[in-house]
């Protein structure tokens, strides 16, 4: 009897010697096996405000960047808040809608702020909208609400007067008229103006008709008429980034500054005849050599420009 | 020893290690994939906004309906249309106007753009030619009429003969060539049109509220101010490019004034801007857009023109007048 409970005994001490230097080791290794499952999601584990920089206009390349930058965000949960910097006059209608749905659906999950470094204007202004504050400076150019369209005359009024032959299936097979394409531009100027009151129109000292008026304002006046937030720099807009993320304590951060998304080439908003790479998409001299190249009919622009003409580009030229 | 007394713990101290990490893990990866909000392609509130709903976007265009027509009246009218004072219209503007007026039976000849002393037509005078008219249309002289001229056409309203100018802001033309020259193009005939007690604003018109304009900025909508002729069975019309009128005697009459929430472009003030007036024989119309093919029939344009054709051929106006020469060198009567 006393043998036996002494081997009882030991057996029972050796057991939970056992499980104790087996939960020993494992909390040991349990940090290696978490940064592990952490790694392979690509995070590092200090909370992150990460700082999204677009310098250019908001063309489908660009915009397609900085989706994917917002993206990554998202998708990464070490980032806790994003610092949209931004630079730009606007570009294509279908692509500042692509940048704003991106910002409204990154501004869903996690505070964005939006600091505007030079402009944000028409398009730039649309994707900004849905952000949490706007900070500007004295010469930040926000605003500019509106749409224009670009059409050859050969949409519109001389479909039959080409210098090539060409047929088509039926009468509005490529071609408008003018009050359909007023019709269409006063359809998505609809759907911009309202995505502006949307998301500032508590802010905004102006009425829906104001803000379709297309006014374009430096950084103070904004600020006086609800476009922007506070004047500041990048910092204050990291900062109250920070401070509205839930995910971070105090200044326990690190700042994240992905890779700008810029002009790589002189691609110019509105002109289709010289060549430029702009982000990942390439425009091409529209006039071809040989065979018949085509534009296309007309195309709207949400941006803070004005057509380049030939003397102005002669300008542009000699000045550089 | 057995066997079974070294296997057995060291298999709890391999199981415990085990579901420590397993647990580890899977707390990791879960609570990784929780934090990182929805997946791609999973939709989320917001990313079909209300403000892009095709019932909140949806512009549509003035309906495009109704004909113009003109009564013959019984009579056969001519009328004469002004290409003399570097007038800017193309004829194909007019043709659907001219053609109204050849089916009720009228006749309308455009004056050649180098006039010469009897307005081209190898009449003696200016007078001369006028005579023969029952009507003039005038649409956006930019040169100036000749006292003479002044002075011949007042005798013709005077007499009975219907005028009819339809003028535009000032406005900014791109000429063709290789050094596209900008240059400002000025409404004419304030002389003439100032014998009528009218004069053309320097201003153009906008709206931008809601509903108050068609489709864009610039293409204003007005309303007739009172019953007159000219604006019977009209309650809507639209101009594209409107200026206004500014009243300078007692005699002329508003027609159609701008809806309210019009603007004017330099000034920005808002107001009910007159934009078509007549006195007596003579009718005055800050815009000449309405008579392009696109704009034509947009809401009740196409029947506001028909009763400007009808004012034009409606006039009983004697064959002598005007009286007189009205040479273009200034002497207006013998």
């Amino acid at each position: 009897m006393v043998d036996r409970s002494d081997s009882t005994g030991t057996t029972t001490v050796l057991y939970v010697i056992v499980v104790v230097v087996a939960v020993l080791i494992g909390t040991v290794l349990a940090p290696v096996v978490w940064s592990a499952t952490q790694a392979s999601s690509g995070d590092s584990e200090e909370p992150t405000v990460s700082v999204v920089t677009l310098r250019t206009g908001t063309d489908p390349g660009p915009v397609n960047d900085v989706k994917e930058q917002l993206r990554q965000a998202r998708t990464n949960d070490s980032v806790e808040a994003v610092v949209l910097r931004i630079d730009s006059p606007g570009g294509a209608v279908a692509s500042s809608e692509e940048f704003y749905l991106a910002v409204n659906r990154t501004a869903a999950q996690m505070p964005v702020v939006a600091y505007v470094e030079g402009a944000a204007a028409s398009g730039g202004y649309f994707g900004i909208a849905p952000a949490d504050r706007i900070f500007v400076k004295p010469s930040s150019t926000v605003g500019s609400i509106g749409v224009i369209v670009s059409a050859p005359l050969s949409t519109v009024e001389q479909a039959e007067a080409q210098s090539k032959t060409y047929l088509r299936t039926g009468p509005d097979k490529a071609t408008m008229e003018k009050d359909q394409l007023r019709e269409e531009m006063e359809t998505l100027h609809n759907a911009f103006v309202d995505t502006i009151l949307k998301h500032r129109g508590e802010n905004l000292s102006v009425n829906r008709s104001g803000v379709a008026h297309g006014e374009a304002y430096l950084g103070p006046t904004a600020v006086r008429n609800g476009f922007a937030d506070d004047m500041g720099d990048l910092n204050s807009a990291i900062e109250f980034a920070a401070t509205k993320a839930d995910g971070i304590d105090g200044d326990q951060y690190a700042v994240d500054y992905r890779e700008p998304v810029s002009p790589s080439g002189g691609a110019i908003v509105l002109s289709k005849d010289i060549e430029a790479v702009d982000g990942n998409v390439v425009y091409v001299d529209g006039t071809g050599e040989k065979g018949t190249e085509f534009q296309d009919p007309y195309e709207f622009y949400a941006v803070w420009g004005v057509p380049v003409t030939d003397d102005a580009r002669e300008v542009n030229n000699e000045s550089e | 020893m057995r066997a079974s007394e070294i296997l057995k713990p060291l298999g709890v101290f391999v199981v415990v290690i085990a579901v420590i990490l397993a647990g580890t893990a899977l707390v990791g990866l879960l609570g990784g994939s929780g934090a990182a909000g929805p997946a791609d392609g999973e939709e989320i509130d917001g990313q079909s906004p209300g403000q892009f709903a095709p019932e909140n976007v949806l512009a549509t265009s003035a309906p495009e309906e109704g004909e113009i027509t003109v009564d013959d009246g019984g009579e056969n009218k001519r009328i004469l249309v002004d290409s003399a004072h570097s007038n800017r219209y193309s004829r194909s503007d007019l043709a659907p106007l001219v053609e109204a007026l050849a089916q009720a039976g009228h006749e309308v000849d455009f004056t050649p753009s180098t006039a010469g002393d009897g307005g081209g037509f190898g009449e003696s005078s200016y007078n001369a030619t006028l005579r023969g008219y029952d009507a003039v249309l005038i649409v956006q002289p930019t040169a100036s009429f000749s006292d003479a001229e002044t002075a011949g056409l007042s005798a013709y309203a005077d007499g009975g003969g219907r005028i009819a100018v339809l003028a535009e802001p000032p406005q900014l033309s791109v000429g063709g060539g290789l050094s596209a020259q900008i240059s400002e193009v000025r409404f004419g005939a304030q002389d003439l049109t100032q014998e009528f007690g009218l004069r053309m604003a320097t201003q153009g018109l906008y709206n931008i509220e809601d509903g108050g304009n068609d489709n864009n900025y610039e293409s204003i909508l007005a309303r007739p101010d009172g019953s007159s002729d000219l604006t019977e069975g009209v309650s809507n019309v639209t101009f594209d490019s409107a200026g206004y009128v500014v009243r300078t005697g007692d005699n002329a009459q508003i027609r159609m004034r701008a809806i309210s929430g019009t603007r004017t472009l330099e000034r920005r003030q808002v107001g009910r801007y007159p934009v078509a007036a007549q006195n007596d024989n003579f009718v005055l119309v800050a815009d000449t857009s309405f008579l392009k093919s696109s704009e034509l029939y947009d809401l009740d344009n196409e029947r506001f023109v028909s009763n400007l054709l009808e004012f034009l051929v409606s006039g009983d106006k004697p064959d002598d007048v005007p009286e007189g020469s009205g040479s273009s060198g200034g002497q207006s009567s013998p």
